[in-house]
C-alpha cells in the first residue's frame, strides 16, 4: 500500500478541475500544470500548487513528457493523474512515470501500449472471445494497402487511426471514389494528433448504436463492470450526449456485455478504470470496437447511477487498495444524461468558437451537476479541445432525467462564445430522442429537421435588442447634448457576418 | 425610435418609446408593455405583458447577439431610413466574402483566383481546436480574390476568399 499525499494533474479544463476536486475531498494536495495560455485558468486557480510547462501549443506544454515529469519532481508529487486526452493514453508517458518512481493513476504502461494500438487490441479481443466488427486486424501503412483491403471488405467502411481515439483520423467512406481523399484526410489528422498515420479498416454497420461498458480492476485480481453508457448521439464521430442506462440495452444484453468486458480485462491483466466501446447493430448484436485505458469524459453518468466516485476509486486503486465492492453489490439506480457543452457554433456546422466568456449563468437545483472548466471572465483558448463543461442530470427514470436536463439547459446562459446549448434544446425535445430511438446518424437527421428551428423566441429577442439600442442612443444623445447620435449599426458588418457563414 | 429588426430571415418593424425601465414597444404594429430591469453585466430581466424572460445582450456588427434563456439569436438592426440602401448592398449581385469563422490555421487552399465555383464547394480547409474544417463557397461565381495562404494563422473575420 502506498499512501499518496500529493498528486500532479497532467491536464487542463474541466477534467483537471474534476480531479483537483477529488483530491481536495481526499485531503490530498493537488498540483496543476499550465501552458502560457492557461496561467489564469480555473484548474490553476483551484489547485494547491501550479507549475508552468511551456508555451500555449499542447505539443510544447501539456504533451511534453519531460516537463510534466520534471514538474512532478519539483513539486514533490508522488503520483500523476493524466485525465483524458493529452498524455492519458501515451504508453511512453506511463513508462516514464514508472521509471521516475511516480505512481501513474491508470493501467500499466504495457497495457496502455497493447490497447492503444487499436489493431493489437482487436487481436487480443478476438483471442478473449469477443465479437469484433469485420475488418483488418493489422495496421495499414500505405495507400496501396488501404485500397486493396477496402476492396476486399467492401463499402461503406470506416477508416480509423491505428493509434487513434476521440474521433481524430476517422472517416466514413461510402464508395471507392471517396477513398483516396478520405484516406489522405484521415492519415493527415492521425499524423498531427498521434504522430502515427497508420490506419485500419472496419466495415460500417447500418445505423449502429454506440454503447460502452465501464470497468474497474484492482491490483489484487478483482474486476467489476459498472454497467453501460449509451453514446450514440455524436457529431463528427465525437460524442455530445451520453446516458446510463442505455434505452436499448436489455438486462440480458447488459450482463452479456459486462461479462465480455471482464473477459478482456482479465486477458489483458488490466488495472484501474477503463472503458470498452462496442457498436450494437439493429439485431442487438454487440461488436467490440476498442478499449480506452483512462477515465472517460462521460464518467459522471455512471457515477450518478451507481453512486461510485470513479476518480476517488482510481486514486484508491493506485494506492494499492482493493475494490470496496463486488459485482453483486452494484446496481443502476435511476437514469442520468450528460450534455457536452462545447465552445462551438451549432448553427455553423459546429465550428469552434473560442474567445472570452463575457457572462455566465450556471444552472443548479435538484439532480443537476455541472462539471465545468471555466468561470465568467475566462478565456477559451483556440489551442485545445473546445469542451467547456459537462451538464449532467439525474432523475428517477429516463423521462424525469430528460425533463430535468431540459430545465437546466434553459437556465444555462453563456455570452461571449457560442456553445452547443441551443442544440441540446433541440435534441432533448426531439421525439426520437424522447422515445430512445437514437443511433449515430441522429445529429445528421436533426440538422435536416425543418421544424427543429421553428419555436425560436424571435419576438422577445427583437424587443430586447430594440430596447437596448434605444437606451444606447438616448445615453449617447444625453452625453453629447443635442448633437445627433452616431449610428450604432454598420451594414458592412452584417454582410461580413453572413458571408462568413459559408 | 423606429427600426427594422431582422432575425432568422424574418424582418419586424419595431418602434420603441418610454424610458426608465418602462417601455412601449410596437412590433409590426402590435403594442407591448415592457418592464426592463438590469440583471448584472449584460443580463436583463424583461416582463413583456407580464411574461418573464431572462435575456443577455452582446453587441455584434450590425446589431446584437441575444440570449433568451439559452436560445441564441442574432438580431440585425437597420434604421428605417437606411433599409433600402442596406437591402441593395445585400442583393445577390454583389461580391460575397468568405471570412474566417474562427481563429486557426489554414491547412489547404482548394481553389485559385479566377476559378468558377459552385455554391457549397469547399474553398479552404482550416484547422482549429485540433479539427480540420472545410469552409465552403457562400454561392456560385468566380473567385475574384484568394487571400488565404497555406500554413497561415488567421484571426476571426480574416478575409479568405472573394466570390463574385
Amino acid at each position: 500500500m502506498t499512501s499518496i499525499d500529493k498528486i500532479l494533474v497532467a491536464n487542463r479544463g474541466e477534467i483537471a478541475v474534476r480531479v483537483i476536486r477529488a483530491c481536495r475531498e481526499m485531503e490530498i494536495a493537488s498540483v496543476a500544470v499550465f501552458s502560457e495560455a492557461d496561467r489564469a485558468a480555473r484548474h490553476v486557480r483551484l489547485a494547491d500548487e501550479a507549475l508552468p510547462v511551456g508555451p500555449a501549443p499542447a505539443v510544447d506544454s501539456y504533451l511534453r513528457i519531460d516537463r510534466v515529469i520534471e514538474a512532478a519532481r519539483a513539486s514533490g508529487a508522488e503520483a500523476i493523474h493524466p485525465g483524458y486526452g493529452f498524455l492519458a493514453e501515451n504508453a511512453a508517458f506511463a513508462r516514464s512515470c514508472e521509471e521516475a518512481g511516480l505512481v501513474f493513476i491508470g493501467p500499466r504502461s504495457q497495457t496502455i501500449a497493447l490497447m492503444g494500438e487499436k489493431t493489437s487490441a482487436r487481436r487480443l479481443a478476438v483471442e478473449a472471445g469477443l465479437p469484433v466488427v469485420p475488418g483488418t486486424l493489422e495496421p495499414l501503412a500505405d495507400d496501396a494497402a488501404i485500397r486493396r483491403e477496402a476492396e476486399r471488405i467492401g463499402f461503406p467502411l470506416m477508416l480509423k487511426a491505428a493509434a487513434g481515439g476521440g474521433g481524430k483520423g476517422l472517416r466514413l467512406v461510402t464508395g471507392a471514389g471517396d477513398l483516396a481523399s478520405a484516406a489522405a484526410r484521415a492519415r493527415g489528422e492521425a499524423r498531427s494528433a498521434f504522430g502515427d498515420d497508420r490506419v485500419y479498416i472496419e466495415r460500417a454497420l447500418s445505423r449502429p448504436r454506440h454503447v460502452e461498458i465501464q470497468v474497474v480492476a484492482d491490483h489484487h485480481g478483482n474486476a467489476v463492470h459498472l454497467f453501460e453508457r449509451e453514446c450514440s448521439i455524436q457529431r463528427r464521430h465525437q460524442k455530445v450526449v451520453e446516458e446510463s442506462p442505455s434505452p436499448l440495452v436489455t438486462p440480458a444484453l447488459r450482463s452479456r456485455m459486462g461479462a465480455l468486458a471482464i473477459d478482456l480485462v482479465r486477458k489483458a491483466g488490466y488495472v484501474n478504470a477503463g472503458t470498452l466501446e462496442f457498436l450494437v447493430d439493429e439485431t442487438r448484436a454487440p461488436y467490440f470496437l476498442e478499449m480506452n485505458t483512462r477515465l472517460q469524459v462521460e464518467h459522471p453518468v455512471t457515477e450518478l447511477v451507481t453512486g461510485v466516485d470513479l476518480v476517488k476509486l482510481q486514486i484508491r486503486i493506485a494506492q494499492g487498495e482493493a475494490l470496496p465492492f463486488r459485482q453483486e453489490d452494484l446496481s443502476q439506480r435511476g437514469h442520468a444524461i450528460e450534455c457536452r457543452v462545447y465552445a462551438e457554433d451549432p448553427d455553423a456546422g459546429f465550428l469552434p468558437s473560442p474567445g472570452r466568456i463575457l457572462a455566465l449563468r450556471v444552472p443548479g437545483g435538484p439532480g443537476i451537476r455541472d462539471d465545468s472548466g471555466v468561470e465568467e471572465g475566462d478565456e477559451v483558448p483556440s489551442y485545445y479541445d473546445p469542451l467547456v463543461s459537462k451538464l449532467v442530470a439525474w432523475g428517477e427514470d429516463r423521462p424525469a432525467a430528460i425533463a430535468r436536463l431540459r430545465r437546466a439547459v434553459r437556465e444555462y446562459q453563456v455570452l461571449g462564445i457560442k456553445t452547443t446549448l441551443p442544440f441540446f434544446e433541440r435534441v432533448l425535445r426531439h421525439p426520437d430522442f424522447v422515445a430512445g430511438a437514437i443511433d449515430t446518424s441522429f445529429v445528421e437527421r436533426l440538422g435536416r429537421d425543418p421544424h427543429a428551428a421553428a419555436e425560436r423566441p424571435r419576438r422577445v429577442a427583437v424587443v430586447a435588442a430594440a430596447i437596448r439600442a434605444y437606451q444606447q442612443r438616448r445615453a449617447v444623445k444625453s452625453a453629447a447634448g443635442a448633437a445627433p447620435a452616431p449610428s450604432v449599426w454598420r451594414h458592412e458588418g452584417r454582410i461580413e457576418a453572413q458571408g462568413g457563414r459559408g | 425610435m423606429i427600426v427594422d429588426a431582422a432575425v432568422d430571415g424574418h424582418v419586424y418593424r419595431v418602434e420603441v418609446t418610454g424610458g426608465q425601465g418602462r417601455y412601449t414597444v410596437a412590433v409590426d404594429g402590435r403594442r407591448l408593455e415592457v418592464d426592463w430591469r438590469e440583471a448584472g453585466g449584460p443580463f436583463a430581466s424583461l416582463l413583456i405583458e407580464g411574461r418573464s424572460h431572462r435575456v443577455g445582450l452582446e453587441p455584434r456588427p450590425g446589431g446584437f447577439r441575444v440570449l433568451v434563456g439559452s436560445d441564441e439569436l442574432a438580431v440585425d438592426l437597420l434604421e428605417t431610413a437606411r433599409v433600402d440602401a442596406g437591402a441593395a448592398r445585400l442583393g445577390p449581385a454583389g461580391p460575397a466574402r468568405l471570412l474566417a469563422p474562427m481563429p486557426g490555421r489554414i491547412v489547404r487552399v482548394l481553389a485559385e483566383p479566377g476559378q468558377e465555383v459552385a455554391a457549397g464547394q469547399g474553398l479552404v480547409v482550416m484547422e482549429a481546436m485540433k479539427m480540420e474544417n472545410e469552409l465552403r463557397s457562400p454561392r456560385a461565381g468566380r473567385l475574384a480574390e484568394v487571400r488565404a495562404r497555406e500554413g497561415q494563422t488567421v484571426e476571426t473575420g480574416a478575409l479568405l476568399v472573394v466570390v463574385e
